[in-house]
């Protein structure tokens, strides 16, 4: 093994997570190498998506403001669709895009983001190899000791796995199996393209203000949901479904992707608009629990989807922060401990918990048994909207009490007072 | 050491490149590649440097946009690239490019063969390996399919529309190669990693000397869409149908 062939870290995937850790790692003089099996960092990438700046704050302060971002998020909404109808939230905090400091969120274009992301690690120092696939670990005496791409070897003293969802350098170090169908979601999306004015008008956003949106009803009774994200000239919009139960749905995911897009309270949000990308991905759905109950072996470290790292709590999607947040803690774990590799792991999880990624998660974990409910998907949004008709309608007729219209409502949609309150009470007890 | 100069050029992704209603073209979104006819071009330089026993340079001349070009073109197995970084590069006609290139060309020693695709992927005017050789004076043999070198002995196959043409030549030579001369392979892991650390000599067009004002220049590019008459033939039972189509076919004159 001559020096050229050997790394201090070699991060498989330039995703957020592999990026940030190598930023990281990098700036702290390590000698890094990143390999993205795609041509150029992102553009494999599916995701919505929106990235809580916290994240980037911790990566290097200020570097927000040089970011390939798309909009800063000042209109959270809810949207529950029944039938041709909607109940939509819309909760506008200026607060959220304060005149000095960093905006909370951004909405992003991963293809646009991962690439500059990468870029700065490169920057730092990093190198960034593109169109390669690794395609195996190298182990010697228990221990994992580098990497084959094709018919090159390569060598480092950690191995840091950052190559997403259903990671197959994990499943190589035997640390996960083969994906599980109930832990993950298949997503669709369609970016669709609009002049920034228009994007403007249709969301009541001001110039450079975004919107997020998550979906409630959009999936035939399918669990899932979908979302929708305003980028500066195009709009994201996309559903996540459980392959399980849609593989045995009459309709294809598409169709039922389709049909959203032609609901009407989303059409004259996206009409006129070009579809100029059409995907679809994995997407861990098990939160807490979909942590992998072992992120490290010696020489061997995970990060980001590849982990686990994912928070959805049916009103917010979260993974891009988190990923971001697990390469900062991967890289800190090998700047502390990088002559004593059988600590790093442990220390990588010590990590976890002092950046709070860990607890967030932990936190966030009642969510999934709320959303494992099978009629929120269908009956609960259905009933919503029952009520806002009832309390809408004027005709001229007695109108009934609200009591008995939500009681007629909630029976008329073959639920019991006492289901919901079990489920609030689930909602307490859990979040 | 015999040396393979290969030229490629830094062109717009065509996928990438959208015609907008009014037929102008949007090139906002288009990423730069090398142009794909010119992979194919740098591994025939890689394998005829082999059979030299030589190296290959590999030589571009673009804007300061091309720079992305040069790590993709040295982990395709060349050994050393010139760069020639120039704004005016943009306006430049196929006379100027190929004075570029062959001013570039003399600067180098030991030149035993120079390499072209047939055309760029982008304009495809197939100018640049004649003009380079009637500037240095050397033959030039055109649409080759497949190259054998033996001694200093080239002889290239030309694919012509119906029939193949064995063109012999000494060395030095200049060659546009077709892109079935051989195919192009994604460079390794390794082929990327050592990329980095191979020498690249970065020229502007006046150390060269040479004068980039061009004689012919591009006036409009405008995308163009097929007009179709949009006619459906579909009165009447099926053998009128067809009588009307054949008739409609006839008065266009195309059966």
């Amino acid at each position: 093994m001559s020096n050229e062939d050997k790394f201090d870290v070699i991060i498989v995937g330039a995703g957020p997570a592999g990026s940030a850790c190598a930023y990281t790692l990098a700036k702290a003089g390590k000698n890094v190498l990143v390999i993205e099996r795609g041509d150029t960092p992102g553009c494999k990438n599916v995701t919505g998506g929106r990235l809580y700046t916290y994240a980037l704050e911790m990566l290097e302060q200020g570097l927000f403001e040089e970011a390939a971002l798309e909009r800063r998020v000042t209109h959270e909404e809810i949207m529950i669709i029944s039938g041709d109808r909607a109940v939509t939230i819309d909760f506008n905090q200026p607060g959220f895009n304060p005149d000095s400091g960093a905006p909370m969120s951004f909405t992003v274009l991963r293809a646009v983001f991962d690439e500059w992301l990468a870029a700065k690690a490169e920057e730092m120092g990093a190198i960034v190899a593109c169109g390669i696939k690794v395609d195996q670990l190298i182990e010697q005496n228990g221990k994992i000791v580098g990497v084959i791409a094709g018919e090159d070897e390569m060598y480092a003293d950690i191995v840091i796995a950052a190559d997403g969802v259903n990671s197959f350098m994990a499943q190589q170090a035997g640390l996960i199996q083969d994906i599980v169908a109930k832990t993950v979601g298949v997503g669709v999306k369609e970016v669709i393209e609009l002049p920034a004015k228009t994007i403007e008008e249709r969301f009541n956003l001001k110039a450079g203000e975004g919107a997020a949106r998550m979906i409630l009803g959009c999936t035939e009774g399918i669990h899932g949901g979908g979302f929708l994200y305003t980028n500066k000239d195009s709009i994201s919009l996309g559903c996540v479904f459980m392959p399980g139960e849609a593989a045995q749905h009459k309709k294809s995911v598409h169709e039922i992707f389709q049909d959203l897009k032609l609901h009407p309270a989303i059409l004259p949000l996206i009409d006129g608009g070009e579809t100029v990308e059409y995907s679809a991905h994995l997407v861990s759905e098990a939160g807490y629990r979909g942590i992998h109950p072992r992120l490290y072996r010696e020489g061997f470290l995970m990060i980001g989807d590849a982990a686990g790292f994912v928070i959805n709590t049916g009103y917010s999607i979260r993974g891009i922060d988190l990923a971001i947040v697990s390469g900062i803690a991967a890289a800190r774990a090998v700047i502390a401990h990088g002559d004593n590799l059988a600590a790093v792991g442990p220390n990588y999880m010590q990590e976890l918990i002092h950046l709070k990624l860990i607890p967030t998660m932990k936190a966030a974990d009642g969510y999934f048994d709320i959303l494992e409910t099978p009629w929120i998907y269908d009956k609960l949004p259905n009933l919503a909207n029952d009520v806002f008709n009832n309390l809408f309608t004027v005709n001229g007729e007695v109108p009934q009490r609200m009591k008995d219209t939500v009681m007629g409502a909630i029976k008329a949609n073959g639920l019991s007072l006492w289901q919901l309150l079990k489920l609030g009470i689930k909602g307490v007890k859990s979040l | 050491m015999p040396l393979v100069v290969v030229c490629y050029k830094w062109v717009l992704d065509e996928a990438d490149i959208r015609i907008n209603a009014d037929l102008s073209i949007d090139l906002s979104k288009a990423k730069g590649k090398i142009s794909d006819y010119d992979k194919n071009a740098i591994e025939a330089a890689v394998q005829a440097a082999a059979a030299l026993n030589g190296k290959v340079a590999g030589l571009t001349f673009g804007t300061a946009d091309a720079k992305p070009s040069l790590k993709d073109a040295l982990s395709r197995g060349m050994d050393e690239a010139w760069y020639i970084n120039e704004p005016q590069a943009s306006q430049a006609d196929g006379a100027g490019t190929a004075r570029v290139l062959a001013a570039a060309i003399k600067k180098m020693a030991d030149v035993s063969l120079i390499i072209c695709a047939e055309g760029a992927s982008d304009t495809y005017a197939r100018q640049t390996g004649p003009r380079i050789g009637a500037l240095l004076d050397l033959p030039v043999v055109t649409s080759v399919g497949k190259l054998e070198i033996s001694g200093n002995t080239l002889i290239a196959t030309r694919v012509l529309d119906d029939c193949l043409q064995k063109v012999k030549v000494e060395l030095p030579a200049v060659v546009a190669v077709l892109p079935e001369i051989t195919s192009a392979p994604i460079p390794g892991l390794k082929a990327v990693l050592a990329a980095g650390k191979k020498p690249v000599t970065e020229l502007k067009a006046q150390d060269l000397g040479v004068d980039l004002t061009p004689k012919s220049r591009v006036t409009e590019i405008k995308g163009y869409m097929m007009d179709r008459k949009n006619i459906i033939f579909n009165e009447g039972e099926t053998a009128e149908r067809v009588n009307n189509l054949v008739a409609a076919l006839r008065k266009e004159g195309v059966v």
